[in-house]
């Protein structure tokens, strides 16, 4: 897939790339270039089914899909995560609304809540009514083009874990310590606390 | 090829959306920086030159700058140079500041194998010592040569050796700001990204697990660390007399470096030594807290109290109780090992700056502090 990168290069796209490059070129059928992340029917597969189907970074899972109630895979349905609303997704030039996030978490058959989230992206209504929809000439393509805009979406799926890593990219715990100890230290230079006498 | 994905980061092309040089630390070191030092060619000129010397960490950014897609971090290859002709310590002065190592360097592993170390450097703004540090770091990834299984070995006996042969040659670095949100002192508790029960739990309950996740909350990032590997470096430093008495011989308040590991000792059984980590935790940002949590123990557990009556209650105490912390929850077989005695008044504020030189001296420690060393060891 990115074979032509050199090492180190990774899918790691921002909300707004994956709106406005990914789904935003999907649903007005221009090319997407690079055409990385596969179209697939979310409903027959269980999350841990997507590895090797869908496009898979790291511990995440990216994919094209329908819009659709209908959540239910062969194991168990997505259901939307309590405790978060949609997500807005704005364009950073313009603070624009161009997308929306919204949270599913997945159930096991037997209504077991699982570790798997999904993150579905949608175009937002807004940018359906006024988005730069390529084909405007006739009324009946803007409206095949209207419904083709809004039917797709992406989707981000990861198991949820409690131990998240960040392959060295943050500071180890142990730096955070004694960066913080180099901070008490500036604050007992500066006199801020008593002398340690009792 | 069916898809045309390459890029040329000099010629401007782009890096395709979606995509960012996220390189692990293992392709750092085996893949770039092991090319960089072998004088292969890299085809991308993706990881450019820097002289650290010349560029303050936010012209490096500029510098380093990878297609157009924003970037929180920022990789580039630095020769390190040494500080002084007969030396070994590295400088990394820029003209508006300087580089200073902190904490203790981490070991890096491919399949098992030692293949490099990483150094965290944090930039401060002004001259040594009156430097103001500034959310700048820096992780200095380095090659090791010594891929071999006697590495440990090799760092009981040979410290010194290894550490100065480190300080010439290649390096490969990422920089990158420091995240705000937490660890920082002044940090207002309803800022904080710990919940209020969590708070309330943390302040009044000594329960084992409640800590267990505050210090995981802590540390997330723990599972990166090598703890045996690093521990086991950290108390060799610790057993080797010559570093025992390095902060003393220079320090005009000639304390007995030995005062500054004390709290190591303690035989604080986990509650205590748990509560004593909160400090570190953005959520507690006052001294009174402190005194409460420590009031808390002293009412609560006579265990606790008994241990602590051999200090005094002083908040300063703290300075020391990370590595206790650390060496209390991770290696408890070891914290028996230790020597030292544990009947030492301790003195807060002054020992701590000792560890931290003491520190310095062993990551930088140069055949000057060696022959100081010889001359006053008798």
């Amino acid at each position: 897939m990115a074979a032509n990168l050199p090492p180190g290069f990774r899918f790691c796209p921002s909300d707004e790339e994956l709106v406005v490059h990914f789904l935003h070129r999907k649903a007005a059928l221009l090319p997407c270039h690079p055409d990385v992340i596969p179209d697939l029917d979310l409903h027959p597969y269980d999350p841990w089914e997507l590895d090797g189907k869908a496009l898979s970074e790291g511990k995440q899972c990216y994919f094209y899909s329908r819009r659709t109630q209908n959540r239910i895979t062969s194991n168990g349905c997505w259901k939307p995560m309590v405790g978060h609303v949609e997500e807005p997704i704005l364009a950073s030039e313009n603070n624009k609304l161009v997308g929306i996030k919204k949270y599913f978490i997945f159930y096991a058959a037997e209504g077991i809540k699982t570790n798997w989230i999904m993150e579905e992206y949608l175009l937002s209504e807004h940018c359906t009514s006024h988005g730069s929809s390529p084909s405007t000439k006739s009324s009946k393509t803007r409206a095949r083009s209207k419904q083709d805009y809004s039917k797709w979406v992406i989707c981000r799926v990861y198991e949820r874990s409690c131990e998240e890593e960040d392959g060295g990219k943050e500071l180890s715990c142990l730096d955070e310590v004694f960066l913080s100890l180099e901070d008490l230290d500036e604050i007992s230079l500066n006199g801020q606390i008593s002398s340690p006498n009792s | 090829m069916t898809e045309n994905m390459s890029i040329s980061v000099n010629g401007q092309s782009q890096v395709p959306p979606g995509f960012r040089f996220h390189p692990t630390e293992e392709e750092l070191l085996h893949f770039y920086l092991r090319k960089k030092v072998s004088f292969e060619r890299i085809d991308l000129d993706v990881i450019r030159d820097v002289d650290l010397n010349k560029l303050e960490p936010w012209d490096i950014q500029e510098r380093c700058k990878i297609g157009t897609t924003p970037q929180n971090d920022w990789y580039f290859f630095s020769h390190k140079d040494k500080k002084y002709p007969t030396g070994t310590r590295t400088n990394r002065a820029t003209a508006a500041g300087f580089w200073k190592a902190t904490g203790r360097d981490k070991v890096i592993y491919s399949t098992g194998k030692r293949i490099g170390m990483r150094k965290t450097l944090v930039f401060y703004k002004g001259r040594a010592p009156h430097g103001q540090k500034s959310d700048w770091i820096m992780h200095e990834y380095r090659l090791d040569d010594s891929t071999s299984d006697t590495s440990v070995i090799k760092q009981v006996s040979n410290v010194m050796e290894e550490e100065a042969a480190q300080e010439e040659g290649w390096v490969v670095c990422r920089i990158f700001k420091k995240k705000n949100l937490n660890k920082t002192l002044d940090t207002p508790f309803s800022s904080s990204p710990i919940s209020a029960d969590t708070r309330n739990q943390m302040l009044s309950s000594c329960d084992e697990d409640t800590i267990d996740q505050t210090f995981h909350y802590m540390g997330r990032t723990c599972k990166e660390e090598n703890v045996a590997d690093n521990s086991a470096r950290y108390l060799n430093y610790v057993h080797h007399d010559g570093f025992m008495k390095l902060p003393s011989l220079e320090s005009p308040n000639s304390i007995s470096s030995q005062n500054c590991y004390q709290p190591m000792i303690t035989e604080s059984e986990g509650s205590i030594t748990n509560q004593m980590s909160c400090p570190l935790d953005p959520g507690l940002d006052n001294w009174a807290t402190l005194d409460r949590l420590f009031a808390y123990q002293l009412n609560g557990q006579t265990e606790t109290s008994r241990q602590l009556s051999c200090f005094p209650i002083d908040p300063t105490m703290t300075y020391c109780t990370p590595t206790d912390l650390h060496h209390d929850l991770r290696l408890p077989n070891l914290r028996s090992s230790f020597p030292l005695p544990s009947n030492r008044s301790y003195h807060g504020t002054q020992d701590y700056n000792n560890e931290i030189d003491l520190w310095n001296f062993t990551t930088r420690s140069s055949p000057d502090t060696l022959c100081h060393l010889s001359n006053t060891g008798a």
